[in-house]
């Protein structure tokens, strides 16, 4: 036993003294000959990359997804990092094209009633699953009524609700049958609709309206967990998928339009630091990537960057039934107080756009102009007026002094640096210190869903191509509303606005009810967000919509 | 026979000890304001509703509790909510594999190494081998890991291309998450060990061993070493139970697929399985790693018998 200790720890030096000099000796090439044979490795490395791949001919894209996908079973994985990559293995009734508008995808054509409530699409004859089945209406039906299944418990479920019958089944107070939609024969889907939508055609692109192979899903409800029983009836199909490590996609032969899919394969990594996926890109091992905040100012005028709209923004929300924000006038002194382009260009930076109005530029209106063009700028930067309207909010309510205010937002560093550039710009132009409160995302959450925070930090995504996805979180009781605010008159242009079958009188109600947003001050527009992305030379078609998931269908690698 | 009831009556505490764990991290689970379900996307009540209900979350409190004690009894740790096609079981047993490679590589490079040098920073007192080893030593405990890993992954993987940046694939992969991990437990071992056997080396066996003529190697190896080993067997068992379970700066930085990220996600998330699923893992773990190292104990030193209660 004793012999044996000795014998191990000689062993155990002798291996630690070798691994050391051996260490010293690369420490020391390192210093020595770095300058000359770093270079030549990286550019051996390179160019048998480059032949590799040139003698076997594959295009070969690599990406970074982040993490680990929530799930690939599309009524689920409610979030980018699944439907990203779900948006390239399956294909919904419609799907957006490069101008970033409802194309026929699935579906070949589409007759819509007069009173813009049956829509009875017509599916292409040679729209094929992975698997070779081809795509019948009946995997529609199957896969709209598993999503509003309370069962399945699905977070997108209420996207489905334009359906007729949707939501009473969702929430548990109808049945699957009376969900109108329905398999008229094996090419033909018929949808009615709870009230007409004229932006219908666009929420079919999100991933929630996905088919779903019946025959496969009956079989196995599990067929979306593994890539070997994984059947899509996108671009690409799924080669290989290792869980938290890398996804592989191929070009799927089926697809009725594979002659335009150009890329043979994707990768898709799963690397969830900043820093190390910009190195990964740098080192050539990524195609694309984003952009280190600290590194921000360095590399956003690269020529290597793609920067475009994301239809989202970043606002904060006033507590209307906390002191002192049931004032109007006091609102819209803080709004006035804000100088929106110091934020934006010097605070967040990465090239974002500040927010004069809550819908962010790129909604199309039917008469081909820009929402926010057409409605304009709703909210300027105006110390003289802000001060004015502070007095006079306070001359209403009756305040010698204002009550204490407290700014909350969830926990993050650019949160942070916003929040304090906003309580500078409270204290040199209205006058007024607030405090400040970072809270962990989900206390924070909580609290501004019980009205416990007097004005906090919010922001939106969309998930459809239309403005009243955005404006109609603030009607009455609305869910996503945390402001306390009710309006009639708002409630009612938010009813015309996703109803009114004439598309021109629609958006004219959608364009009233964001001034009466903006008039009433019930939340404080900062800055849109926007998509920035890195791209190593010779990768091109990368599709990025403003609203919706990346499509890699047109992508090519040189 | 002896040995046999202690291993039992270890088995027992520990039980009782994991009871008492996920009784006590189950109350602040459910203190902890906020919902898995939160979430910056649009919903609205049904959804939730719908959703509460898939993961039991509406049932009260009790009912809860109990269920996951019974699912626990039967190792069952439960579905997760934000990997909704996950177990937690199936986490854990595809993180761990990983995270214990990189532990285990980590901690026989780091007690090897630690070691080595904590003797020959002793035998070397105040010589200069000794202040260099120690500076070391200072600087591994002084700069944090994901400081090391950064400059690593800066200098030898993007700027000299020595070794890929990130991911977890082949040997040349593993490198520098070692070499990051490792460096801060190394110099705990140099430090610990220089120490004790530097007290070890004035004792008076030593200088009896040394009056009888035995050879300065057979002194240290065979007389100091074994000693001064003890305080290192000591933390030991804190220290493999924390590596080999994952560590989450060192996973996320190099992109490693173990399971360290699930000990700080999870919290984030409320994703309740798999908090309580990572807990009772760890725990688990460390109450394991502890018992090993009182038998360890018994072994390098015979005076320490494990069956024998203290003081009888």
């Amino acid at each position: 036993m004793k012999k044996f200790l000795v014998f191990l720890l000689t062993v155990l030096t002798i291996a630690v003294l070798a691994a050391c000099t051996t260490g010293e000796d690369a420490g020391e090439e390192t210093t020595d000959e770095s300058e000359t044979e770093a270079p030549e490795e990286s550019g051996t490395e390179e160019t048998e990359e480059g032949t590799e791949e040139e003698s076997s001919g594959d295009k070969v894209l690599r990406l970074n997804n982040g993490i680990e996908p929530t799930s690939l079973d599309p009524s689920i994985g409610f979030d980018q990092v699944s439907w990203d990559p779900l948006n390239n293995l399956m294909e919904g009734l419609t799907r957006l094209d490069q101008e970033h508008v409802a194309a026929p995808g699935a579906a070949e054509s589409w007759d819509i009633s007069e009173d813009g409530l049956t829509y009875t699409f017509h599916l292409r004859e040679d729209a094929n699953w992975s698997n070779g089945d081809p795509v019948v209406a009946e995997d529609f039906v199957y896969a709209w009524k598993y999503m509003l299944d309370p069962e399945t418990a699905s977070p997108a479920a209420f996207l489905g609700y334009f359906i007729e019958g949707a939501e009473a089944y969702n929430a548990g107070d109808g049945s699957a049958d009376d969900v109108a939609v329905t398999a008229v024969d094996e090419k033909t889907l018929e949808v009615k609709l709870e009230a007409p939508a004229g932006f219908f055609l666009d929420v079919l692109t999100n991933p929630a309206f996905f088919p779903v192979n019946h025959k496969v899903a009956e079989e196995n409800p599990d067929w979306h967990a593994e890539a070997d029983s994984f059947v899509g009836n996108g671009p690409f199909m799924l080669e290989s998928w290792e869980h938290d490590v890398e996804m592989v996609f191929a070009k799927n032969p089926e697809y009725w339009d594979a002659d335009t899919v150009k890329l043979d394969q994707i990768h898709f990594a799963m690397v969830n630091d900043t820093n190390t996926q910009y190195q990964m890109f740098e080192s050539g091992e990524l195609d694309t990537a984003s952009i280190p905040p600290e590194l921000s100012d360095q590399l956003i005028d690269g020529d290597d960057v793609f920067i475009g709209p994301y239809g989202g923004l970043e606002f904060f929300r006033f507590n209307v039934t906390a002191e002192p924000f049931q004032n109007k006038k006091i609102r819209q002194a803080f709004s006035y107080a804000v100088n929106r382009d110091d934020i934006a260009q010097y605070v967040v930076k990465n090239g974002v756009e500040p927010a004069y109005g809550f819908i962010s530029p790129g909604f199309t209106s039917p008469t081909g102009e820009d929402f926010r063009d057409v409605n304009g700028d709703l909210v300027s930067f105006d110390a003289e007026q802000a001060k004015q309207l502070l007095e006079e909010g306070m001359a209403e309510e009756g305040y010698d002094e204002l009550p204490a205010i407290t700014l909350s937002y969830n926990t993050s560093d650019t949160n942070k640096a916003v929040a304090e550039t906003l309580q500078d710009m409270f204290i040199e132009n209205l006058g007024v210190e607030v405090t400040l409160e970072n809270q962990e995302w989900g206390v924070f959450v909580e609290a501004q869903q019980n009205l416990e925070l007097q004005l906090s930090r919010s922001s939106f995504i969309n998930d459809y191509n239309d403005p009243v996805n955005f404006l109609e979180s603030f009607i009455t009781d609305s869910y996503m509303n945390r402001t306390g605010f009710s309006n009639e008159e708002y409630d009612e242009l938010i009813a015309n606005g996703k109803s009114e079958t004439d598309q021109e009188k629609r958006w004219e109600y959608l364009y009233e009810a964001e001034k009466l947003l903006a008039e009433e001050m019930i939340a404080m527009p900062i800055r849109y967000y926007n998509t920035v992305v890195l791209e190593s030379d010779g990768v091109s078609g990368i599709l990025r919509h403003p609203v919706g998931y990346f499509d890699l269908k047109y992508a090519d690698k040189q | 026979m002896d040995m046999l009831r202690y291993m039992l009556r270890r088995l027992l505490i520990a039980l009782v000890t994991l009871w008492i764990i996920v009784t006590i991290t189950f109350i602040l689970m459910v203190t902890v304001p906020g919902s898995p379900f939160s979430d910056e996307r649009s919903s609205n009540e049904a959804v939730q509703a719908n959703l509460e209900a898939h993961y039991n979350l509406d049932d009260p409190y009790y009912m809860q509790y109990l269920l996951y004690l019974k699912n626990i009894s039967m190792l069952d740790l439960g579905p997760s909510i934000k990997q909704p096609n996950q177990t937690v079981n199936d986490l854990l047993g595809r993180g761990f594999p990983i995270s214990f490679e990189l532990g285990m590589i980590t901690i026989i490079f780091a007690v090897v190494s630690g070691v080595v040098l904590g003797i020959i920073s002793a035998l070397r007192h105040n010589g200069v081998l000794d202040y260099l080893s120690m500076g070391f030593a200072v600087l591994g405990i002084s700069i944090p890991n994901f400081i090391l890993a950064t400059l690593f992954i800066q200098k030898l993987a993007a700027d000299w291309e020595f070794f890929p940046v990130a991911t977890w694939s082949s040997p040349m992969h593993m490198v520098l998450p070692v070499a990051a991990l490792a460096t801060g437990p190394m110099a705990i071992i140099a430090r610990l060990t220089r120490s004790t056997m530097l007290e070890v080396l004035t004792q008076d066996y030593i200088k009896m061993a040394r009056a009888k003529g035995l050879s300065p190697w057979k002194i240290t190896f065979k007389h100091a070493l074994r000693n001064a080993l003890m305080p290192v067997v000591t933390i030991m068992g804190t220290l493999l139970a924390g590596i080999l379970t994952g560590t989450f700066v060192i996973e996320q930085i190099f992109a490693i697929p173990g399971m360290g990220k699930y000990f700080v996600e999870s919290i984030n998330q409320r994703d309740y399985p798999v908090i309580m699923g990572t807990t009772v893992f760890y725990s688990t773990f460390l109450i394991f790693m502890l018992l090993l190292v009182d038998i360890v104990y018994g072994i390098i030193d015979p005076r320490i018998k494990l069956h024998k209660k203290g003081g009888e």
